[in-house]
């Protein structure tokens, strides 16, 4: 088998400069981002100017892409704003904006040359939508999640736009676009980044017909895993695929990018997937933080399969141990600490490709070398040398206890 | 200004067609919207039963809307094109669609159609609505707003938009649609979906200060509805003031189609809004003005932040990363065209706003080494100065 295989790109989340930096070098083909207003991720720390500017050097000087959204449906006034934004992205060469609202894309349009992608927040379905939307001139279209693989082939053939999925990550079990709980309830939009996640409490539900209310979190969705339906995203020409989660860690989005641009480029060299590295990278997409995994509609509709019908936790076999700052070759590894962890514990670090390094340190020390007991969260420390680790390399450490980690 | 109901089957289409022949409101004022189980979000009725309504009105003469509202994934498009492309459409003064497919399918399919587009979804700019105009042109009946949007917007898209707008006065508030099954899954043991019916539920949780959320579960998935209903009936001297072409009342849930000869005596002005206080007061929820007067659903956003622990401009260096007290401090370099130089000057901010000045007279790296100067990613240690934490951001101060 050559080297010839198209494989779709794979779209990572960069909810700060950082991660942006770490979803790149850990295998994205692009990343999407949010500049300081027009985006639905108001709690992620979305990018200041000078940090897009640095963040589209460093992923182009990579080879990858760099989206940027501004999906939120804007009001009047945030609209006067958006022209100044606009002449930044084009200065900038972004590659392209991820739009919803064709207000917005009308005054990209007045404005600028950018590419413009239909965000998913646009609930675009079918074959008829996605001819309506080329009208209005939008390149790609980034399709609801409630949309099959199928019969997201069908749109592409039927339009010759390009096609972006969604692979991974959390869902709404709305439409895109159609919920406004938290609009109501909470006073904040929505759909300019306020969503307050309501979808995820428990409820009880009084049917009308007089039996005793059930409780249940009847209304969360699961969240979606599509590493096994790859061939069929490849084999439909899907364009793109997109990982959801700007508010979600470093340890994410590293985690979702290298295991995905793994899995496509053994397909690229390979043309299948029938890899004894399935399992691994299954297991890693375990590692992470998640609710229960669905195929959500890739594969037929969303059923009562796809629902998450219990309470939201954190436990995870595995905790972030920190993220690499420097690497002082045959001296110390610098770590940004994310948990505590004590001289004697294993560490495993997440090469940017390939298996992880497991490392049992023997010395955990301060800036200023003092020996320190145990590292604190938000802190900086010092531990010995290990080959092979590269700033910017997440390390993970296995816990038995969840709750003993900080 | 016209009136817009919903008449759900024929009982209810008869009695407005009653109304129409008494003269309590005249034919060219009122719109009646009907649809079917397959093309509504919320209808029972069947396609015979539509049918029927649509014969009735063959005599009656009133202006039937078709109401098309559901969102539709390829495959259920397809089936929907179908059934659409059977109906007698010439029966209808208009179709009212939100989905953007089925907007495009009866533009190019049926461009004869007159078209009332739902624009309740976001869509809260002019630049988006006189784009949606000018791309339905002479096929657009009217757009039909948001309850989002304030009256001062209501005005303003009035006057400037070239086509005629619509907005609820009376009903209940959409919070979500969802295209799966939620509610018969809980309770599978009397419930089965059949979608004959809609299964109706009201859900409570404990996490939020609201209780009661109505809840229709059938064919196109879930809805959720607010716990409070929009009540504008004492606006609608004002909407028509501000030129809002129509005004719905959504009198399809809770038995509120028994309000519908007193809100057609008000909208006539011959009863006072004071005269029909019951209608508020003896609704099953509380009724809300929504966001009539304004809309500040935005302005939590920024306390989401702090601006403190944001690079700012071109004199940012870079972060403190971790401070030893009384020690050392450490600063990664994050800016890409700034070195640090030994010798330089430098201002911290940190996240509580407080401000300090150092002078480097040298620097060292976290082996302990010293250096001349530092770059990107680079680690350098500085000395302790009090008040300073990590995440404090340093910038140059240039000569
Ligand atoms: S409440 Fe849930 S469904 Fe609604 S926008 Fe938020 S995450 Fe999506």
């Amino acid at each position: 088998m050559t080297n010839t295989v198209w494989t779709p790109e794979l779209l990572s989340p960069a909810g700060s400069l950082e991660k942006l930096k770490v979803a790149v070098l850990y295998g994205a083909d692009a990343v999407y981002l949010g500049g300081q207003k027009f985006g639905l991720r108001q709690a992620s720390d979305n990018f200041t100017a000078q940090e897009l500017r640095e963040g589209v050097e460093f992923a182009h000087s990579r080879g990858s892409m760099v989206y940027v959204v501004l999906n939120s449906f804007l009001h009047d006034k945030d609209l006067e704003e958006l022209p100044e934004f606009l002449s930044l992205l084009s200065e900038l060469k972004v590659d392209a904006v991820i739009v919803s609202d064709l207000g917005v894309i009308t005054e990209i349009q007045k404005h600028s040359n950018l590419v413009v992608h239909l965000s998913t927040q646009a609930s675009c379905l079918n074959v008829e939508s996605a001819k309506l939307w080329k009208k209005m001139g939008v390149t790609r279209i980034v399709l609801g999640r409630e949309v099959t693989i199928k019969e997201a082939k069908k749109i592409k053939e039927e339009t010759g736009l390009e096609i972006e999925m969604f692979v991974h990550g959390s869902m709404c079990m709305a439409f895109s676009g159609n919920c406004v709980i938290s609009n109501y309830t909470q006073g904040r939009d929505s759909n300019r980044g306020g969503c307050a996640h309501s979808c995820r409490f428990e409820y009880s539900i009084d049917y009308k017909n007089n039996e005793e209310a059930k409780k249940a979190y009847f209304m969360s969705s699961k969240d979606l895993e599509g590493i096994r339906m790859l061939t069929e995203f490849i084999e439909a020409g899907i364009d793109s695929l997109k990982v959801e989660g700007r508010n979600k860690s470093h340890y994410y989005a590293a985690t979702v990018s290298k295991v995905y641009s793994e899995a496509l480029a053994y397909y690229k060299a390979h043309g299948n997937f029938l890899s004894d590295d399935l399992i691994r990278w299954e297991e890693e997409l375990r590692k992470i933080s998640h609710r229960d995994y669905t195929t959500g509609s890739l594969d037929t509709h969303a059923d009562e399969s796809s629902i998450y019908n219990q309470r939201e936790s954190d436990d995870n076999e595995y905790v972030v141990t920190g993220v690499i700052l420097e690497v002082k070759d045959q001296e110390h590894i610098l770590l940004e600490v994310r948990s505590a962890f004590t001289a004697g514990d294993t560490l495993e670090i997440m090469p940017f490709s390939g298996v992880t390094i497991n490392h049992t340190i023997d010395s955990v020390k301060s800036i200023a070398n003092i020996n320190v007991p145990k590292s604190k969260p938000g802190s900086v420390v010092k531990v010995p040398y290990i080959a092979g680790a590269e700033r910017f390399n997440i390390i993970r450490r296995k816990i038995n206890n969840v709750s003993a980690a900080v | 200004m016209k009136f817009i109901t919903y008449a759900e089957n024929l009982t209810q289409l008869k009695e407005l067609s009653i109304l129409v022949e008494t003269n309590r409101i005249d034919r060219s004022e009122l719109e009646v919207i009907i649809g079917n189980a397959f093309l509504s979000r919320y209808s029972e009725n069947t396609i015979a039963g539509f049918e029927e309504m649509i014969v009735f009105n063959q005599k009656a003469k009133l202006q039937l809307v078709l109401e098309w509202d559901v969102l539709q994934q390829e495959t259920l498009f397809q089936k929907n094109v179908e059934l659409v492309s059977k109906l007698p459409l010439h029966e209808f003064k208009a179709v009212r669609v939100q989905d953007p497919g089925a907007l495009n399918f009866i533009k190019e399919k049926f461009p004869w159609l007159k078209v009332q587009l739902i624009m309740e979804n976001g869509n809260h700019n002019y630049a988006g609505l006189s784009r949606w105009s000018d791309f339905l042109g002479e096929q657009l009946d009217r757009l039909v707003l948001s309850n989002e949007l304030s009256r001062e917007h209501l005005g303003k898209y009035a006057s400037d938009l070239k086509n005629d707008l619509e907005v609820l006065v009376f009903g209940r508030i959409l919070l979500f649609y969802s295209p799966r099954l939620l509610l018969s899954p809980v309770n599978k043991e009397s419930i089965q979906a059949e979608f004959e019916k809609n299964i109706e539920a009201y859900g409570t949780s404990e996490e939020s200060p609201h209780a009661g959320f109505p809840l229709i579960e059938n064919r196109h998935g879930t809805f959720m509805f607010n716990v409070k209903d929009l009540y504008l009936l004492d606006h609608l001297e004002e909407l028509k003031s501000l030129k809002i072409a129509a005004v719905r009342f959504d009198l399809r849930f809770d038995d509120s189609f028994g309000h519908l000869e007193n809100c057609i005596d008000l909208f006539k002005g011959r009863i006072a809004h004071s005269e029909i206080a019951e209608i508020k007061a003896e609704h099953p929820r509380p009724m809300i003005k929504g966001f009539y007067n304004i809309n500040k659903t935005d302005v939590l956003f920024t306390k989401l932040k702090n601006k403190r622990i944001q690079r700012q401009d071109d004199n940012y260096i870079g972060e403190i990363v971790d401070v030893e007290r009384d020690q050392q401090m450490a600063l990664l370099i994050k800016s890409s065209h700034l070195n640090l130089k030994s010798g330089d000057e430098v201002q911290l901010i940190t996240p509580e706003g407080k401000t300090k000045t150092l002078g480097l007279k040298s620097l060292t790296d976290t082996t302990g080494k010293l250096k001349e100067s530092a770059a990107m990613n680079e680690v350098v240690l500085l000395p302790f100065i009090s008040g300073v934490v990590a995440k404090t951001q340093v910038y140059l101060i240039q000569k």
